[in-house]
């Protein structure tokens, strides 16, 4: 490879998943028996519609021409951002997902850098301490801790702080109607994400802290940490800039494969603590059998783990030099 | 400077180092040597504070106690004052930095210079290393072993250190890239002092002025370095040098038997000693100074165990032998070589008592021999030339192997038997009642060798005369012949006086050479040294029929010619 950039090819294989999952995506509806229109939209949906409306229906479609056009009719839909029409919420699907996805960003990739923060930080100091104290009570009570369903752990949590101590708010992102602003609105914002984001802390830290841990146990016995020390080293430089920075890229791709799982445990726990996200509003796209809506929602969720996917192979090269005249 | 005194390391319950005094000026260099698993990396990583065990004693730098400071202390001495090359060049530098930010770290662990200073010291530091400036952008996998190698150096001499510790360091290159990368090493090691850790010793001699060999966790032996190569006086160092494979050793590799145990007492290589006495497996012995060298062993180093001064023989009126001086030491092989008529057969005879010497004198173990007593026979043995002539056709094997044991009343009968079998067996013949009860008639010409080798060593003698033991033998039974006798050496430390003719046989088997000339011995010393570079023409001329000539035949007018 002549640049420091990945290879083509990494990029096209994420560009052929895609593809893939938009022919799916487009062809499931139109497989179903009966009509596509009533694959795509449902009985109850159907019921309110009117005949004017469903022609114009079968005219975005193109429902009434070959499956070719219908194919460019659904991928120009795509690219204007138009996943349909919500019937629950009377509003365009992207629209309505857009209106939760940045809550559940913020869960999601707060829980996820602050557990891989606190788990590299634990397993690279319980490694450096193998089989003393620290290093025993941390492993045990975080393998303990990572057992738990995520769900579950909210549920805990909720009961405990929510419900018997009342430190945290119970339910919501902010407190409705309150009409806070600047630093009191942040905090109100704090109060109400700390429950959730501990809960997906709580678990996730675990899985980080044991591959940190084991992979930093065998670096530090590597030869080049001895020549580290042996040009004098602080212990601190050993611990982080060499036996650290090596034992990143297992974690990196751990936490990237992890993230399509933490996903879906974000989503209970949006149900859990009534969190205004993505999951929130899957839930209630499934009580209401808002197919277009579930539909837009899982579509945006396999492009999510695509591009963070992609993200992390990206990084990983950046990390791992090595890696980079692999590809 | 370095001064190390009674360092002890251990690990848990097992002592890796014991005893360890060295001491190291500036611009001395000293070579660590020793089998894998003798200490020598635990002696390094202990003057360098990298060591995970408990030590005591003393290692005194520049005026301090390193065992006593601080681990904060430790680490501002480490890479600025004293500094270690490593061995494993595979693994020795971090894979994700690039080869200019592990200098930049190495100089940065000390000082703050500013960013311009900082890029002109590392690029000082490659040229000075031999790679060019652009490597220092490359990873460390993009490197060869040999370019890594030197980027380790750099990073040691980064802060120029006054303790340059080098540990195996080319181990693990190509014989080409170590010959560049000695010089290197010559470079770095100048002017400091320097601690070399090795098996290698051919590295060994070309870096350092001093060597101490290492066993079990104790120096054994300590000198000049190339003392200690050339005349090791430790059997340990011997058995050392002799398993170590070099271009201009002429003796087939032999190792040295049984392995290293750690925590023993008394002597830590005694069990493995062909000349240990009782007092070696109790008292440790010191390590003493002995000739200009230094040397831990009860007996002081290698026993010389025939000497012979002045030794003179005539018949009548013609000179059979003239002041013979030669000294023969313990698990040594001497080669006498000569042409017939030079009086070989007729020293060997002499030394056997089988003649008697008109002066001179002849000691064993450092006592003069006189009249030959029956100890003597257990303690010298001779085989002869021709095997058939030397065992009588009227005793079975078993009988001639038994005869030498019937004379020296030693044991029962049972006990001889035993003894026979055992060392029938030794010289890797079929010990069964049939084998047992042939007759000598009955036997190739190697068996009936062997049956004679079993008899001399039957009493388990500490010299064995030899007299042309396989002149009477086709070549590839000649071959199985002296393989058997080396490995009995290496076994037993058998000392051996081997007789030839045969120059090119005496160069594989022989450790010193003596070359007989009309009864006087020409030139005497250590047979690659005679071999390579012949000082006397008479040896000259010999060693020239054998390798020299094209078509490989003496020329008998050669010998003849001018002497």
């Amino acid at each position: 490879m002549k640049n420091d950039l990945p290879g083509r090819g990494l990029i096209l294989n994420y560009v052929a998943a895609l593809a893939a999952i938009f022919s799916l995506n487009f062809a499931l509806p139109r497989l179903m028996p009966g009509d596509p229109l009533h694959a795509i939209y449902g009985d109850e949906a159907l019921v309110s519609m009117t005949a004017e409306m469903e022609a114009h229906l079968i005219k975005q479609f193109a429902l009434d021409r070959t499956w070719t056009d219908q194919l460019a009719a659904y991928l120009m839909g795509l690219l204007h951002g138009d996943l349909g029409f919500s019937y629950y919420y009377k509003d365009q699907v992207s629209a309505v997902i857009m209106g939760a996805l940045p809550w559940t960003l913020l869960l999601t990739l707060l829980a996820l850098a602050i557990a891989t923060v606190i788990g590299v930080i634990m397993g690279i100091e319980a490694a450096s301490r193998r089989g003393r104290l620290l290093d025993r009570g941390l492993t045990a009570s975080l393998m303990f801790l990572s057992g738990f369903p995520m769900f579950f752990m909210g549920i805990l949590l909720l009961l405990i702080f929510g419900v018997s101590l009342g430190w945290a708010p119970l339910f919501g992102a902010i407190t409705p109607y309150s009409g806070l602003e600047g630093l009191d609105y942040l905090k109100d914002l704090c109060s109400h994400l700390a429950l959730p984001v501990a809960a997906l802390v709580l678990v996730l830290v675990g899985d980080t802290f044991l591959i940190t841990r084991s992979t930093a146990i065998s670096i530090l016995a590597e030869s080049f940490i001895m020549t580290a020390r042996a040009i004098g080293c602080s212990e601190f430089k050993v611990k982080y800039a060499h036996s650290g920075r090596n034992s990143l890229l297992p974690v990196v791709t751990e936490t990237g494969m992890r993230i399509p799982h933490l996903l879906i445990q974000t989503l209970f726990i949006e149900i859990v603590f009534s969190y205004p996200g993505v999951g929130s509003l899957l839930n209630t796209a499934l009580n209401s059998r808002d197919y277009p809506l579930l539909q837009g929602i899982l579509l945006l969720l396999t492009v999510l783990v695509l591009t963070v996917n992609l993200f992390v192979d990206l990084l990983y090269s950046k990390l791992d030099p090595r890696v980079r005249y692999a590809h | 400077m370095l001064r190390i005194r009674n360092l002890c390391v251990s690990f848990g319950k097992s002592e890796i180092l014991q005893g360890i005094n060295l001491d190291l000026m500036p611009g001395d260099s000293i070579s660590v040597v020793g089998e894998s698993g003798a200490g020598k990396t635990t002696l390094a990583l202990a003057i360098m504070g990298l060591f995970s065990g408990s030590a005591s004693g003393e290692i005194s730098f520049l005026g301090r106690d390193l065992l006593d400071i601080s681990e904060q202390e430790y680490r501002k001495i480490r890479g600025q004052d004293m500094a270690m090359v490593f061995q494993n060049v595979e693994d020795a530098l971090d894979p994700v930095y690039r080869i200019e930010d592990l200098i930049k770290e190495a100089i940065l662990c000390h000082s703050r210079p500013e960013k311009k200073a900082l890029d002109e010291r590392v690029s000082g530091l490659l040229t000075s290393v031999g790679l060019s400036r652009n490597k220092g952008r490359s990873y460390p996998y993009q490197l060869s072993g040999g370019e890594r190698q030197r980027v380790l150096i750099a990073m040691a001499l980064a802060n120029d250190p006054d303790l340059l510790i080098l540990d195996e360091p080319t181990a693990s290159l190509d014989p080409l890239t170590k010959a560049n990368i000695i010089k290197l090493f010559a470079f770095a090691m100048s002017g400091r002092m320097s601690l070399l850790i090795t098996h290698d010793i051919s590295l060994a001699s070309a870096l350092t002025n001093q060597m101490a060999v290492l066993y079990a966790g104790r120096i054994i032996e300590q000198g000049k370095t190339e003392k200690l190569v050339k005349d090791p006086r430790h059997p340990y160092t011997r058995g050392l040098l002799r398993s170590f494979l070099k271009l201009n050793a002429t003796k087939d590799l032999q190792g040295i038997p049984g392995r290293m145990t750690l925590g023993l007492a008394g002597c830590p290589f005694h069990q493995r000693c062909t000349q240990h006495i009782e007092i070696c497996e109790r008292i440790v012995p010191e390590l003493v100074r002995l000739n200009g060298s230094l040397i831990a062993c009860h007996r002081g180093g290698i026993l010389p165990l025939l000497q012979i001064k002045g030794l003179s023989k005539r018949f009548d009126s013609f000179i059979a032998l003239q002041d013979i001086n030669l000294t023969l030491y313990e698990g040594e092989t001497m080669a006498i070589v000569g042409e017939s008529g030079s009086g070989k057969t007729t020293l060997s005879k002499i030394i056997m008592g089988l003649y008697e010497e008109d002066s001179g004198e002849i000691r064993l173990e450092g006592r003069e021999v006189g009249i030959r007593s029956l100890e003597f026979y257990r303690k010298v043995q001779m085989i002869f030339q021709n095997p058939k002539e030397s065992i009588s056709h009227r005793v079975s094997v078993l009988d001639a192997v038994m005869e030498p044991l019937v004379v020296q009343r030693m044991g029962c009968e049972e006990d001889r038997r035993k003894r026979a079998i055992n060392v029938i067996e030794h010289v890797e013949l079929p010990f069964d009642d049939d084998f047992l009860s042939r007759y000598p008639h009955q036997l190739s010409g190697g068996e009936v060798q062997r049956v004679a080798i079993a008899r001399a060593l039957a009493l388990g003698p500490k010299l064995l005369v030899a007299d042309e033991p396989t002149s009477a033998l086709d070549p590839s039974v000649q071959a199985k012949i002296l393989k058997l006798l080396m490995n009995l050496q290496e076994m037993m430390g058998l000392t051996m006086l081997f007789v030839t003719h045969d120059i090119a046989l005496a160069r594989k088997v022989s450790d010193h050479m003596a070359v007989m000339q009309k009864g006087q011995i020409v030139e005497i010393g250590a047979t690659n040294e005679v071999l390579s570079n012949p000082m006397h023409p008479y040896t000259r001329k010999l060693v020239e029929c054998v390798f020299g000539s094209e078509n490989g035949i003496c020329d008998q007018r050669i010998l003849n010619d001018g002497i």
